[in-house]
């Protein structure tokens, strides 16, 4: 009788939005995801991403907007949402005079998981996320990426229905990162609903269903990775000549083939190009055509950087990469 | 409304929903036993922070009763280091409520607050868990002090004295350990924390009859000196540990406690409460 067509979301945010004092750290933030889903807040530093996470996990007060986990509002019953999230903030909040077995059975104690679970749980845990080499040793002695392992681990140790990762792998060498990707897939498709925030955009196009961009506080863009990357995914050519005047000569040019934005700093000209290599041969013909000496060339892929001067045609800071 | 909320967990805890008062208060003990628990451990991993414990009530008992034992003592009645060993016990209680302060502001430096603040458990357990975990040191540093004490020549009057005493003294640290806590919620910075614990221990350990009689200070100074908590605490552990009728010292003993528990106790709640 209850049966609904499609499951409410898991995790729903309307209009979040806070300040603190002048800052303006988010503004009407809204997101949704369902069981088994992943929303990636992607957004350069300050951008306001912690601060979403802790509005939607009840660390920090609302002033605007609402949020909700399985139906239960953050903010008039944070008793249950406590229930139902895990959380890896983005300083890792683990105790450092505690051995990772000891921070572990701790919050399992705290999230009131039966003890003979409990045991169960964290050794499978320890087992699962390859920590058994140093599960007996005070996390204060661990290096950063084993002991962000552990809090993210700490996160899942009540098998949470929404996962809250703040920068889970920053900090974290290659194969850890591969790992956690691989985890946090795992999850996902068990049915958790996870929320996490990262700086790197190849890290929410691996993870993410749904990618919000945000900078200072505003989403600028969002959608599933698909339809951004058909934004945003456009590689960079950058080319470099000896005069100023030959930078006006290939703005020109390039202005006549298509009147895309180009990007200039000081000698340099980055060109957005759709599909890569042929695109680009077919630039530096016509660069060359228009009588330009090209000094240097390299095609490369967007940074975050580029994606907002995509998105937003401001920020077009100079990533200083010195001359070579 | 609440049928989307009956989600089965693979074995793990049921989703409590407005848990009845009874219910709440199980949890709420339960929580206070793991933070207990974890906080025991601290402790056992920084055998310093026993030292420390204990540091300042031996220097106390060692320069107080060599070195200005003599001018001191001359109107305390006694033997000096009957009178003082009482009060260091105080000093040393009230020392260790410090380490409330300086624990809390330590969590909540290390971030390991914010994770307790995301956990579905009873937010006073932090502070309670705490609080018994350094009550439970102030025993042993203590006991600590009660045998050197002894080597130097002290005698309670009964075994039952030594008991009481170091029990009143642990009761009147812990009262003071919620004032402790009231600050670290507040300050949180720990370096600023250690400062403004001083400021209150040591104006009232000073003028106060744990050293020295009341009659020794100043006249304008001896009525705050008859009444203030470290006096009327230190009066009531000598006389317990001496098995002199108490009189009413250990009722006002008592009744300061209650006033820190009362004050402190809801106050440190909601500063930490309001932890951003
Ligand atoms: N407690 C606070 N008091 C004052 N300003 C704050 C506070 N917390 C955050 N801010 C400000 O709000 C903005 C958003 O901060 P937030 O931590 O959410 O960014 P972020 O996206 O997580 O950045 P990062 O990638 O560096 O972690 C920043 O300008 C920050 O300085
Ligand atoms: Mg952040």
């Amino acid at each position: 009788m209850t049966t609904t067509e499609s499951s409410p979301p898991v995790i729903e945010a309307r209009g979040l939005t806070k300040s603190f004092g002048d800052v303006q750290a988010l503004s009407d933030l809204s997101l949704s995801v369902n069981a088994g889903q992943v929303v990636g807040l992607l957004g350069p530093n300050g951008a306001g991403k912690t601060t979403a996470i802790k509005m939607m996990t009840t660390l920090t007060t609302l002033d605007e907007g609402s949020a909700a986990v399985s139906g239960f509002d953050v903010t008039t019953r944070p008793n249950e949402v406590r229930q139902l999230i895990g959380l890896a903030g983005q300083s890792a909040a683990v105790d450092e005079k505690l051995t990772a077995r000891e921070n572990l059975e701790l919050f399992g104690r705290l999230y009131k998981i039966p003890r003979h679970e409990r045991r169960r749980r964290v050794e499978d845990l320890i087992e699962q996320f390859d920590m058994a080499e140093f599960a007996d040793r005070p996390a204060g002695t661990y290096s950063g990426g084993e002991r962000r392992r552990l809090d993210v681990v700490a996160a899942l140790i009540a098998n949470p229905l929404a996962l809250f990762l703040d920068e889970p792998t920053t900090g974290l060498d290659p194969r850890s990162r591969a790992d956690l990707w691989d985890a946090i897939s795992m999850l996902a498709a068990q049915g958790t609903a996870i929320v996490l925030t990262t700086q790197y955009l190849e890290e929410a196009d691996r993870l993410a269903d749904d990618i919000l961009i945000i900078d200072h506080g505003k989403v600028v863009a969002s959608g599933t990775p698909e339809t951004l990357k058909r934004q945003l995914n456009r590689d960079v050519l950058e080319v470099r000549v000896a005069t100023e005047d030959d930078v006006a000569t290939v703005l020109s040019v390039i202005g006549e083939i298509d009147g895309v934005a180009a990007d200039v700093a000081g000698r340099r000209v980055g060109i957005p190009v759709g599909d890569g290599a042929s695109r680009s041969l077919e630039l530096l013909r016509a660069i060359q055509d228009g009588g330009v000496a090209i000094t240097d060339f390299q095609l490369r892929r967007p940074t975050l950087d580029d994606v907002f001067l995509v998105l937003t045609g401001s920020l077009a800071v100079d990533t200083e990469e010195g001359a070579a | 409304m609440t049928m989307t909320t009956t989600t089965t967990r693979d074995s793990l805890p049921d989703l409590i929903i407005d848990p009845s008062p009874g219910l709440r208060l199980r949890r709420a003990i339960q929580d206070t036993g793991s933070v207990l628990w974890r906080d025991v451990i601290r402790t056992t991993r920084q055998p310093e922070m026993l030292a420390f414990a204990v540091v300042m009530g031996v220097f106390f008992l060692v320069l107080f009763n060599y070195v200005f034992g003599g001018s001191i003592g001359a109107g305390a009645g006694v033997d000096y280091l009957t009178f003082l060993v009482p009060g260091v016990f105080v000093i040393t209680a009230l020392q260790g409520a410090q380490q409330t302060s300086l624990g809390l502001a330590a969590d909540l430096a290390e971030g390991v607050t914010d994770r307790f603040r995301s956990l579905p458990m009873s937010q006073l357990a932090v502070i309670t868990g705490r609080t018994i975990a350094d009550a439970m040191r102030n025993v042993a540093g203590l006991i600590l002090v009660a045998l050197l004490a002894l080597l130097m020549g002290y005698r309670f009057a009964s075994f039952g004295g030594a008991v009481a005493a170091i029990a009143l003294a642990t009761a009147v640290g812990y009262g003071f350990s919620w004032l402790g806590a009231a600050i670290a919620a507040k300050i949180r910075q720990p370096d600023m924390v250690g400062m403004l614990s001083m400021f209150w221990l040591f104006p009232l350990m000073l003028a106060s009859t744990a050293f020295s009689p009341a009659e020794t200070m100043p006249g304008w100074l001896q009525p705050f000196v008859k009444h203030q908590p470290i006096s009327v605490a230190s009066d009531a552990v000598r006389a317990l540990a001496g098995g002199a009728p108490a009189g009413n010292d250990i009722m006002l003993t008592a009744a300061w406690i209650a006033v820190l528990l009362i004050v402190f106790g809801p106050l440190s709640m909601r500063l930490y409460r309001k932890i951003d």
